[in-house]
């Protein structure tokens, strides 16, 4: 009963208007709720945490930093999730929210190495190095490029996603490369101070506004995925009616 | 109280990228959305013979 239940909400989720309302009446919610945390998180990052006993107060770089990075990779899974869902049962609302996980992505690798680049600065004395995490994750960068410019190369979106789609699921090695970067090889990036199964370096203090910021980011990242994906069906879906019978409703 | 916020040029840039790049966000697609939607009006409208063109 239940299983049916979820197949048959999963089947309605396929439908463009029932999708487009889904996007419309969530995203303000995910809004929000970004919002209520990147308050809380901001004030704990910058307020209440003390400064570290090495770095001082330039560690506070971190509660932006480490969230951007974790968001930007655990966009790319979700994206690739979508990608291998939308090849096997070619549903055309999962194509489109893979696609448009791309630019979200790339917003947050690029947030993470210009903060990891300015935090560099100080703590290494260099802006860049060609080292394996720094450079597995500007090659991150490149694959979202890569994924947006195949998409809008094509004039049939649906060739485009399709296309696309596999390369998602090429670059998918990336991935743990950049995981076990500083376990791999010889680094200048640290390796994992935090570990959700065994015993973190970090002290305990600074724990909070770093949950908070990594929950913000990813209320963020559903919510500009959901307004990406309703806009980018609108665009499509211009000539069909669903569209057409909702103009009097745009607000 | 106000808080004593005197952190580097580092942080305070940190944080200034990351609230660009987070207003971008948020920017780009109600903007695209407002041009999708007035098209789509516009469209209508010149179907209908509703339309005046501004520009003769």
């Amino acid at each position: 009963m239940i299983w049916k239940t979820i197949k048959v909400g999963f089947h309605r989720l396929g439908s463009p208007p029932t999708f487009y309302r889904l996007c419309r009446n969530l995203s303000p919610w995910l809004w929000a709720s970004f919002g209520l945390c990147a308050v809380i998180g901001l004030y704990y990052a910058l307020y209440v945490v003390p400064p570290d006993y090495q770095q001082g107060d330039s560690y506070r770089i971190l509660f932006i930093h480490v969230p951007a990075a974790w968001q930007a990779m655990a966009g790319y899974v979700v994206m690739a999730i979508l990608a291998f869902i939308a090849l096997v049962w070619r549903i055309r609302t999962t194509e489109i929210m893979a696609m448009m996980c791309a630019p979200v992505g790339a917003a947050f690798t690029l947030i993470c190495l210009a903060t990891g680049s300015l935090w560099g600065r100080p703590m290494w004395g260099t802006w860049w190095a060609w080292d394996a995490r720094l450079t597995s994750m500007l090659v991150l960068l490149f694959i979202y490029l890569g994924i947006m410019g195949l998409y809008a190369a094509f004039e049939d979106r649906r060739k485009g996603a399709r296309i696309a789609c596999i390369l998602v699921l090429v670059g998918l090695v990336n991935i743990p490369i950049i995981h076990f970067s500083v376990e791999w090889w010889t680094t200048l990036h640290q390796g994992a101070t935090i570990r959700f199964f065994g015993e973190s370096s970090m002290h305990p203090s600074m724990l909070p506004p770093l949950v908070w910021m990594t929950i913000a980011v990813k209320f963020m990242f559903a919510a500009v995925l959901l307004d990406r994906s309703g806009n980018e069906l609108l665009e499509q879906d211009r000539r069909k009616g669903w569209v057409r019978g909702q103009v009097g409703d745009f607000t | 109280m106000i808080p004593e916020l005197d952190y580097a040029f580092y942080v305070w840039s940190s944080y200034g990228i990351f609230a660009i790049v987070i207003a971008w966000q948020v920017i780009q697609p109600i903007a695209r959305r407002r041009r999708i939607v007035a098209e789509l009006r516009e469209e209508m409208a010149l179907r209908e013979g509703e339309y005046n063109d501004p520009h003769p």
